[in-house]
């Protein structure tokens, strides 16, 4: 694995914490509505006090801030690497089964396990013990409903960690404005408490099925194990399940695993997606641009985030970038913030680009055919003889150029390539080693987010610029901010254009459509913000025809 | 001394003002008197007139007699009622034994159950009586038009950068008028009823937001584009349970965020469009939020609620500085260059600023100051103007502001000067109607590179463009 960044792990830490506070207030309250007496509210009280303070709550917040580590573990692992390349539907299919996943699973179980057991004896339960003292024989007897909510926590751990680990895509998600951290808790508790009972109640139906075609199995084997008689009725009968009433502790305890583990993800995005303030020049800590430049990672993102907050509301910031170095007299705090952003841009674009070109680079040798075959056409169109230009020296001159190394092994694994080829495209081969239609492009545009930022950052530095930057530092450099810009645009909308959409364009995701839009929307955004801020000055910036023709419809405001 | 003291005379009984050109005041005869005698900067502004008769049909009360009442069978009435209008509605229906006269054992049960919703129901409003109203009678309530409920122009909203107006009419419409183009462009779709307020992206040429009362609707527009009723597939439409009417809708000046605010929601929601996410903003007290204002900076956004309290949030950190208004809700309140803001109250002819007294001495201290009394006066022409404000109006460059008045046919236009952290205000001039002729809204154009053009719809359904020439 990769370096773990500082600010990363900090956070994670702070994210723990706020956690353990949190689960803590959680049993607190569950204790507290368990025992309701208001008949009594005196006894009510004391109870609960001396259950906050028992042996019970502290290994309950033990056992909680254990899982809650291992949670900031696995965000660890889940964000810290950048999202996984799996193309096909077989690479996908085994990296299931990784190690990583095998080992996070069988800890989601027993977080499952733990937590619903915890709650269950904090709510003082019965059913907390596998064995009871037989009613009607000698020997001891097997309680099935602890077994069956045993088991049930664990099908919840299994459960969460499939639903939203495997099938689910595990982007963090920046909001789009950010107020202060207990705000956004206050906001989102209620939600999260509606949507635990709720949701809750498919993965009990799922597991009384599981349970009602597989339960005798677990307790035979239970039984077996401790040597356990079975006196009670079998709960893999449906109605003696329905009558025992257990679904109904199963769902509320499955809606408290649920309540603690969403409130556990709300708070790690809380924390980790805190926008972080990142100093424009400093020897000791890590700079904007800095930032910038580790770009997949985390605090790319965060540095995106901050380069587009700082444009538009930090004055006092800006005009550290806008100041030219002493002694030197350079701007090198502009240069190196723009080197890292177009690198930024210039990347997404090639990527972009290779996507629209079908992976390859045709576009480039379609352009070296047309270079090539026009000289030809005009050869022999004009009767003068001109050894300079004879069809033999250009064939030299691409030999020379383009050096074609006709050795076996090359002709052999070419060959091999392309036999493999035609293997992927047989039908039910295909479907399993193919390449997934949209996959590449959704790959993209899941990492599109700090693309967005920066543009949109870039756009309000040079926007004000116009009425900020004394020594002109910026203005030197729009053409290429625009340029890069109107290139980002013309290469999405390839992507878009109608009539020519190619199958890998069409998108089935709706969180990747809606990337889609937003980019669109930002970079386009951006270049208007620049377009019409400069649009009296428009002519005396030195911009190519190219661009210039380019830019026209937003001078205009007809690009829609 | 009465602040319409000073302003030019009104134009005799035929005449209207057309515009003012340099400190001159123009008026010609209101039919057959031409704009284009006076000034060429709004001649290739759009010609708007919003008759009756181009109106869609649209079912409302109104005309609804024309048609015909068929006798259904108590099932499907009560089904389709049901599905219109909601499950209590059915319920009286059943209930009623007017209507109900087949099955009166169901008109019994019926009734029950309707006075035990009645009792949750009144409880409910106990707990949130701003929910009482409904759905467009909120938007009536507090809305800035005059007379919403029942003019051809509901609403109109500039274009930031380019000549181009969009107008909501009477049949729920949205019609974009632009400067180039002759023809207009009509946005309608199913979901688009009751529209309160037109808001156009920031950096942006297609897209506007309509708030209405299923939501907010964002319309993309292509400029280019030579359809007349662009597809419903153009839109995206942002809905959340319980926002709902939306009253008001406002994107940040830097394009990138929407506020929806619903008098019947207590929390307004910043939008991001693309992703179709919204994140509530919501404080204790204070009722429903009925409209938002950016800040030109984008630094800061006025929400008022349908009770005393106003906020002003900082979008750094999206905090609220909490206000009290004294007397009445906040009718209206614009922004103005250097963060400044004017506010008026309902039933209240007074203007009041609020500004940051302390900026010199570093402390963040604001207050709010009476700047204009606009006391109802009688003109020597025998007009009515003054008394309560209906809406307001800043043009951008913060030079002129209009005012509209709920008892006046009048609407005043006032310079603005802002000098040495003071603000002076001092007469401009007045703008009336033809004959009986009532100003419903009015906007200032965003970027009218003349001066400032302030467009005015009538209650007839004529649209007025009366710019203030100065830098020719």
């Amino acid at each position: 694995m990769e370096p773990k960044s500082e600010i990363f792990s900090q956070r994670l830490i702070v994210a723990v914490l706020w956690n353990i506070c949190l689960q803590t207030l959680l049993a607190v309250v569950l204790v507290l509505v368990i025992q309701v007496d208001l008949l009594h509210p005196w006894t009510w009280v004391t109870s609960t006090i001396q259950d906050i303070l028992g042996w019970k709550m502290v290994l309950n917040i033990i056992l909680l801030a254990l899982v809650s580590f291992f949670q900031a573990y696995v965000y660890g692992n889940y964000y810290m690497m950048p999202l996984p390349k799996y193309f096909t539907r077989f690479s996908m299919f085994i990296n299931m089964f990784s190690v990583q996943n095998i080992i996070f699973s069988i800890l989601y179980a027993l977080s499952g396990y733990f937590t619903m057991s915890l709650y269950s004896s904090l709510a003082k339960s019965t059913f907390n013990v596998l064995k009871k003292q037989c009613e009607h024989y000698e020997g001891q007897c097997l309680v099935e409903q602890s077994l069956f909510l045993q088991f049930g926590g664990m099908w919840m751990g299994l459960y969460y960690f499939l639903n939203v680990h495997i099938f689910g895509t595990a982007i963090l998600m920046f909001p789009h404005i950010y107020q202060d951290k207990f705000q956004q808790i206050k906001l989102a508790i209620s939600n999260i408490f509606s949507i635990g009972f709720k949701s809750s109640i498919a993965p009990v139906l799922y597991f009384s099925i599981f349970y009602f075609l597989w339960g005798s199995k677990p307790r035979n084997v239970v039984s077996d194990v401790y040597s356990l008689y079975l006196e009670d009725p079998p709960l893999d009968n449906l109605l003696n399940l329905i009558s025992s009433g257990i679904w109904i502790g199963l769902w509320f305890y499955t809606s408290l695993f649920f309540v603690s583990i969403y409130t556990m993800r709300t708070i790690f995005n809380i924390v980790l997606t805190e926008p972080m303030k990142f100093p424009i020049e400093s020897d000791s800590s890590l700079t904007l641009y800095n930032a910038l430049a580790q770009r997949s990672q985390f605090n790319g993102y965060l540095g995106a985030q901050d380069l587009r907050i700082m444009a538009m509301t930090d004055p006092l910031r800006r005009q550290l970038i806008f100041t030219l170095s002493q002694p030197g007299g350079h701007p090198r705090n502009w240069n190196n913030l723009l080197d890292n952003c177009l690198s930024l841009l210039k990347c997404f674009i090639k990527e972009l680009d290779n996507i629209n070109g079908d992976g390859k680079t045709t576009e480039n040798e379609i352009k070296n055919n047309i270079l090539n075959v026009t000289p030809y056409v005009r050869m022999y169109s004009s009767n003068l003889r001109n050894m300079a230009q004879s069809p033999e020296l250009l064939e030299l001159k691409d030999h020379n150029k383009n050096k074609i190394e006709d050795t076996f092994t090359d002709v052999a694994k070419e060959e091999f390539y392309v036999f493999l080829n035609k293997i992927c495209q047989k039908p039910g081969i295909n479907y399993f080693f193919g390449e997934l239609a949209d996959t590449r492009l959704k790959y993209l545009l899941m990492q599109a987010q700090p693309v967005m930022w920066t543009c949109e950052g870039l756009a309000f530095i040079a926007a004000a610029s116009l009425k900020e930057d004394n020594y002109g530092i910026v203005q030197t450099d729009l053409p290429i901010i625009l340029s890069t810009l109107v290139n980002l645009k013309q290469s999405i909308d390839k992507l878009t254009k109608p009539g020519l959409i190619h199958r890998k364009h069409i998108l089935n995701d709706i969180v990747a459509i809606k990337i889609k839009t937003a980019l669109i929307s930002a970079v386009k955004r951006s270049i208007y913000k620049i377009v019409i801020t400069f649009s009296k000055y428009i002519h005396e910036i030195p911009l190519d025809t190219d661009l210039q023709i380019a830019i026209q419809s937003f001078l205009l405001c007809k690009e829609a | 001394m009465s602040a319409f003291h000073g302003f030019p005379d009104l134009p005799p009984p035929e005449e209207i003002a057309f515009c003012k050109i340099d400190e001159v005041y123009c008026c010609g005869n209101a039919n057959y008197g031409n704009i284009t005698t006076f000034t060429n900067t709004t001649q290739k502004h759009p010609v708007i007139n919003v008759t009756k008769d181009i109106h869609h049909h649209r079912t409302t009360d109104e005309n609804l007699s024309m048609y015909i009442d068929v006798e259904d069978n108590l099932l499907k009435k009560i089904t389709s009622v049901w599905y219109k209008q909601g499950f209590l509605e059915a319920l009286s229906v059943a209930a009623d034994p007017s209507v109900n006269r087949e099955v009166p054992l169901l008109a019994v049960a019926a009734s029950y159950v309707l006075k035990v919703a009645n009792v949750f129901t009144a409880f409910r409003y106990f707990l949130q009586p701003h929910l009482k109203d409904i759905g467009p009678k909120i938007v009536s309530n507090y809305s800035r038009i005059r007379n919403w409920g029942n003019v051809p122009v509901k609403c109109l909203s500039w274009h930031p950068h380019t000549t181009k107006i969009a107008v909501a009419t009477a049949d729920d419409n949205v019609r974009v008028y632009c400067s180039e183009a002759q023809f207009v462009s009509t946005l309608k779709c199913k979901a688009q009823g009751h529209v309160s307020s037109l808001c156009w992206r920031p950096f942006s040429a297609s897209e506007i937001a309509v708030g209405c009362e299923r939501g907010v609707i964002v319309w993309t527009v292509d400029p280019n584009s030579m359809f007349t009723k662009p597809s419903s597939s153009n839109a995206v439409v942002l809905n959340r349970s319980g926002h709902s009417p939306v009253t008001d809708v406002s994107w940040s000046p830097n394009g990138d965020l929407l506020i929806s605010c619903s008098g019947a929601d207590t929390s307004m929601l910043v939008w991001d469009v693309a992703m179709e996410v919204a994140i509530p903003l919501r404080r204790v007290a204070g009722g429903g939020i009925i409209f938002a204002r950016w800040s030109l900076d984008a630094s800061k956004v006025f929400a008022a609620t349908s009770s005393l309290i106003f906020r002003v949030w900082d979008t750094t950190r999206w905090t609220p500085e909490r206000w009290c208004a004294r007397g009445c809700r906040v009718v209206a309140a614009c922004w103005g260059p250097g963060d400044l803001l004017l506010f008026t109250a309902k039933g209240e002819p007074m203007v009041y600023a609020l500004t940051n007294t302390g900026l010199l001495s570093g402390a963040k201290t604001s207050k709010a100051v009476p700047v204009l009394d606009v006391t109802k006066v009688e003109l020597p022409s025998g007009d009515t103007v003054g008394g309560p404000i209906l809406d307001m109006c800043w043009d951008p460059t913060g030079r002129y502001l209009a005012i509209l008045f709920e008892e006046s046919p009048l609407i005043a236009i006032f310079c603005t000067t802002h000098l040495m952290m003071q603000l002076r205000i001092t007469p401009c001039c007045f703008v009336n109607g033809i004959g009986n002729e009532l100003p419903s809204t009015m906007a200032f154009q965003q970027n009218f590179p003349a001066g400032a053009c302030l467009t005015v719809a009538w209650s007839t359904g004529r649209v007025q463009h009366f710019p203030i020439v100065y830098n020719m």
